[in-house]
C-alpha cells in the first residue's frame, strides 16, 4: 500500500486499468461505455496478454449463438454443471453471477467490437456427460481477424508462438481435423493468410478488442509497470506506475481494476500456494502475480489460491519465447492412438485423452509412505505408427524425425533411455495393446467420453483414442506439469469489487481473470471458461466502476 | 523459394575481405543468431543458428557445403537442414566498385573518411597486412605497395535463399521470408563494418598491431 503524501498526479482518469488480456479490454470497452475515463497499462510491450496466446475461445453457457447450431440450453442446466465442477471451491453465488452475466457480456462485446462469435457445435464441454454438460456450443470462436485493420499497432498485438502463425478459426481446425489429418491441412492457404496478417485464436480475440479500444481514443499505454495501489480516505485512488524508468502516478477517481494475470511465473508464489509442483507454465512470462500482491498489500481475502488452469507441457529444447523456454500445452498428443503416459515404474495412471486441467492432477498424487509423487516425472511413449500419421509439436509426417525425441529401437531400450522400468513398461504396453485391440481401456476409461474423441482420430478403428504401440522404433517425451495460469487470488463479488477479508468490499479496487479467485474452483468446464469468466467480470467490474460517483 | 541479395561496398581492396572472409571462423559470429559452428572439412562445416522463425526462436543446425572457392572473387555453398526439412545455399561475391572520386579520394557514400591520425595507423596496418599476404604467397617481400588505400572501393554482396520442403514448407517459406533479408543485410553489413574499423582505423588492437609491424 502506498499513500501518495503531497506528491502531484501525472494523469487523472476515471478508471485505471491494469493489463490487457481478455478482462482488462472487457473492463476498459464497459467503463468506457459508461461513460467514464478509462487509463490500460500494461507492462509488456505487447497487447493481449495471456489471452492472446491461448485458444481464443470463450465459454459462455446459455449463449444466444448455441440456437444456431441447434444445441438448446438453460441456466439451470449450467449451473448444475459447473457446480459439480467447482467441487466446492467457488461462492454458488458467484457461479450464479457469472452464468447470468455471460450471455449479456458477450452481446455487449459483439456491439462493441469487431468480434463475431460462432458457436462451436461439435467443441464439447470438458465433462459433457455429467449432469448440465452439452456436447458442444458453450464454446464461442472469435474466427480470424486481420491485423491490417490495427495500422501502427499491428505489430503491438501479442502473437501466440502456438496458434500465431497458423491463421485458422477453431471452427476451421474441426473441420479440417487439425489432429487427426494433419498433413492434410490446406498450408498454402494458412501461407497466404499469414502473408495477409491474419490471426486466429486467442490472437483475433484479442485483436478484436484492441481494435476496439483504439476506435474509442483509448491506446493502452504498453510498457508501463504498476507496482502499487495508491490509497487515499480509505479507498483505492490511484496506481504508482512505472514507464521508462520513470515513475508515474495515475489518479483513478472511480477505480482501479486488476486485469494483470496470474503468478503461475512466480516461483516463490507457486511454492507458497499451489496444490502441485508448476514448473512449465504456458503463459507469457510476465505473469508474475503483481496484480496478488498489489490486493494483499490491501488486506484482500483470498480464493482458489491452490487451483490453475492445468495444463501438461512439452517442451523442445531452445525454443525461446519472450526470452524465456517456451513450454507448449499438449492437447492431442496424449489423446491420439499409439500414445500412453507412463511414469518411473513404467505405468500409466491416468485417462491420458482427459481433459488437460483435471488429467494434470492425477500427477501430483502422492505417496505418504516413500513421501514421493509417483507419477512425476511422467513421459509419453509412442511407436512408428504414430509418426506415420500425427503431429506432435512442430512434427508433421513427412519431416524428419526431431532430435529431441528419444528414440529406440526396442521398448526395453526406450525404457533405459528415459530411466523407466522397463518390465513395468512392456507389461503396460503389452496390457494397452489389449484394450486398444479390443477398443476399450477398462483400466482408465479412455476414448469413453465425448470429449476425449474431440481430439481423437474419428477415423481410426473402433476408439478413436485407442491404438497399439508395438511399431518401432520407439519414441518418448517428457510431460512436465504446466499450466495456462493459475487462478487463485484475490476473492471478488459480483460486481467484481474485491473484497477483505470478512467479506467487506475494498473501495475502487477491482479485479477480474485469472488475477482473481476463479469461479469455477477447482473445475475446467469447457473450452474458453478461463476467457468466459475473465471477460464477464471484467465486463462487470468496468460497468460498475463507471457507475461510481467518482471521488473528488 | 524465399531469397533475397544485400551488397555493401567498402573502401577497401579484395585482397583485404578476402583474407577476412576465407576464413568462416572470422565473421561466423556475424551471422545472425549463431551459436555456433563446427568444420568438418575443407569443404563442409555444421552451423547452429537460433533464429525467430515468425514468433518464437527456434535452433536450427544446417551444414553447409563449400561448392565454389574462387580466391578474392566469391565463396558459393548450399545449407541442409539437419533437424528441420529446409534447404537452401547462397553466395558472398566481391567485386571490384567503382573507384573514390571525390577530391580526397573519398566517395561521398562512404563511411565517414578517417581522420588523419586514425588513416595513418589503417595505412600502416594495410602495408604491413599486404607485405604479409605477399610474403606468404611469393616467398619474399613486396617490392611496394600497389596503389593508396581508399582509391581502391569492393563491393560485397550476399545472396541467401531458403527453402522448407514437407508439407508445411509453403507456411515456413512465408514464415522465413521476412527473416531472410535482414540476416543477409546483418551479415554483409557486420563483415563490411569491421573491416572498415580494423583496416581504416578505431579498432586499437589492429592499431598496435600495425604499429607493432
Amino acid at each position: 500500500m502506498w499513500f501518495r503524501k503531497s506528491k502531484p498526479w501525472h494523469l487523472d482518469t476515471d478508471v485505471v486499468v491494469v493489463g490487457t488480456g481478455a478482462a482488462g479490454a472487457t473492463a476498459a470497452l464497459a467503463a468506457h461505455a459508461g461513460k467514464a475515463r478509462v487509463v490500460v497499462l500494461d507492462k509488456s510491450e505487447k497487447f493481449g496478454g495471456t489471452t492472446a496466446v491461448s485458444g481464443g475461445v470463450v465459454w459462455v453457457p446459455n449463449n444466444r449463438h448455441m440456437a444456431e447450431v441447434g444445441i438448446e440450453d438453460s441456466f439451470d442446466a449450467a449451473l448444475a454443471y459447473v457446480t459439480r465442477l467447482a467441487d466446492g471451491r467457488s461462492d454458488p453465488a458467484m457461479i450464479r453471477r457469472y452464468l447470468a452475466a455471460a450471455p449479456e457480456m458477450i452481446e455487449f462485446v459483439e456491439g462493441a467490437t469487431p468480434v463475431a462469435f460462432k458457436a462451436l457445435a461439435r467443441y464439447p464441454d470438458y465433462h459433457p456427460e455429467f449432469e448440465g454438460g452439452r456436447p458442444g456450443g458453450r464454446s464461442l470462436d472469435p474466427g480470424l481477424f486481420d491485423t491490417n485493420q490495427l495500422g501502427a499497432w499491428k505489430d503491438k498485438l501479442r502473437r501466440s508462438p502456438v496458434f500465431g502463425m497458423t491463421a485458422m478459426s477453431v471452427s476451421e481446425a474441426t473441420d479440417w481435423g487439425v489432429f487427426s489429418k494433419p498433413s492434410a491441412l490446406p498450408f498454402g492457404v494458412l501461407a497466404k493468410r499469414f502473408k495477409q496478417g491474419l490471426v486466429c485464436y486467442g490472437g483475433a480475440l484479442a485483436g478484436g478488442l484492441l481494435k476496439a479500444l483504439l476506435d474509442r481514443g483509448l491506446e493502452p499505454k504498453l510498457g508501463t509497470a504498476v507496482h502499487e495501489l495508491i490509497v487515499e480516505d480509505d479507498r483505492v485512488a490511484g496506481v504508482r506506475a512505472e514507464h521508462d524508468g520513470k515513475e508515474l502516478l495515475i489518479r483513478a477517481r472511480r477505480g482501479v481494476v486488476l486485469a494483470s494475470g496470474g503468478f503461475e511465473w512466480n516461483a516463490e508464489l507457486v511454492g507458497r500456494f499451489l496444490g502441485g509442483p508448476l514448473t512449465h507454465p504456458n503463459s507469457p512470462p510476465g505473469n508474475d502475480g503483481d496484480g496478488l500482491r498489489m490486493a494483499m498489500a490491501l488486506g484482500a481475502d483470498l480464493g482458489n489460491m491452490s487451483e490453475a488452469w492445468w495444463c501438461p507441457s512439452l517442451v523442445i529444447p531452445g525454443e525461446d519465447y519472450d526470452g524465456r523456454q517456451l513450454h507448449r500445452g499438449d492437447f492431442a498428443t496424449r489423446s491420439l492412438p499409439h500414445t500412453i503416459i507412463v511414469n518411473r515404474a513404467g505405468q500409466r495412471f491416468v485417462n491420458e485423452a482427459h481433459n488437460y486441467n483435471d488429467m494434470m492432477k492425477a500427477f501430483f498424487a502422492f505417496d505418504p509412505v516413500s513421501y514421493q509423487r509417483p507419477n512425476l516425472p511422467a513421459w509419453i511413449v509412442l511407436d512408428a505408427q504414430y509418426l506415420a500419421r500425427y503431429a506432435l509439436l512442430t512434427y508433421v509426417p513427412g519431416m524428419p524425425v526431431p532430435e529431441w525425441l528419444v528414440k529406440a529401437d526396442t521398448l526395453d531400450e526406450l525404457a533405459a533411455a528415459i530411466g523407466v522400468d522397463a518390465r513395468g513398461l512392456a507389461a503396460t504396453v503389452a496390457r494397452f495393446n489389449r484394450f486398444a485391440v479390443e477398443g476399450a481401456d477398462p483400466d482408465f476409461h479412455r476414448g469413453e467420453s465425448l470429449y476425449d474423441h474431440f481430439y481423437g482420430d474419428p477415423e481410426h478403428g473402433q476408439n478413436p483414442n485407442l491404438g497399439t504401440i508395438e511399431q518401432g522404433p520407439f519414441y518418448a517425451i517428457q510431460v512436465h506439469p504446466g499450466a495456462i495460469g493459475t487462478k487463485g487470488g484475490p476473492r471478488i463479488d459480483g460486481d467484481a469489487r474485491v473484497l477483505r477479508v470478512g467479506g467487506e468490499a475494498i473501495p475502487g479496487l477491482y479485479a477480474a481473470g485469472n488475477v482473481a479467485a476463479g469461479v469455477t474452483g477447482a473445475g475446467y468446464p469447457g473450452a474458453g471458461a478461463t476467457i468466459g469468466a475473465a471477460m464477464t467480470f471484467g465486463y462487470l467490474a468496468g460497468r460498475h466502476a463507471a457507475a461510481q460517483p467518482g471521488a473528488k | 523459394m524465399p531469397e533475397v541479395e544485400y551488397a555493401t561496398t567498402m573502401p577497401l581492396g579484395r585482397p583485404q575481405i578476402w583474407e577476412f572472409v576465407k576464413d568462416m571462423n572470422n565473421w561466423a559470429p556475424f551471422v545472425t543468431g549463431y551459436q555456433g559452428h563446427e568444420i568438418i572439412d575443407d569443404t563442409d562445416s555444421i552451423w547452429t543458428l537460433k533464429g525467430d522463425v515468425g514468433i518464437l526462436s527456434r535452433t536450427v543446425k544446417l551444414r553447409a557445403h563449400i561448392t565454389e572457392w574462387i580466391d578474392q572473387e566469391r565463396v558459393t555453398f548450399t545449407l541442409t537442414g539437419l533437424n528441420e526439412k529446409v534447404d537452401g545455399g547462397g553466395v558472398l561475391v566481391m567485386t571490384d566498385d567503382a573507384p573514390a572520386t571525390g577530391d580526397d579520394g573519398a566517395d561521398a557514400d562512404a563511411a565517414p573518411a578517417p581522420t588523419r591520425r586514425r588513416r595513418w595507423f589503417g595505412r600502416r596496418f594495410l602495408d604491413w597486412l599486404f607485405r604479409r599476404m605477399f610474403r606468404r604467397m611469393h616467398g619474399e617481400a613486396p617490392k611496394r605497395l600497389t596503389g593508396p588505400i581508399g582509391a581502391v572501393r569492393s563491393r560485397l554482396s550476399f545472396t541467401l535463399r531458403m527453402d522448407a520442403g514437407g508439407p508445411t514448407g509453403p507456411l515456413v517459406n512465408a514464415m522465413l521470408a521476412p527473416a531472410l533479408e535482414p540476416a543477409a543485410e546483418e551479415l554483409a553489413n557486420k563483415i563490411a563494418a569491421h573491416l572498415e574499423r580494423v583496416h581504416l582505423g578505431g579498432d586499437a588492437g589492429a592499431a598496435d598491431d600495425a604499429a607493432a609491424a
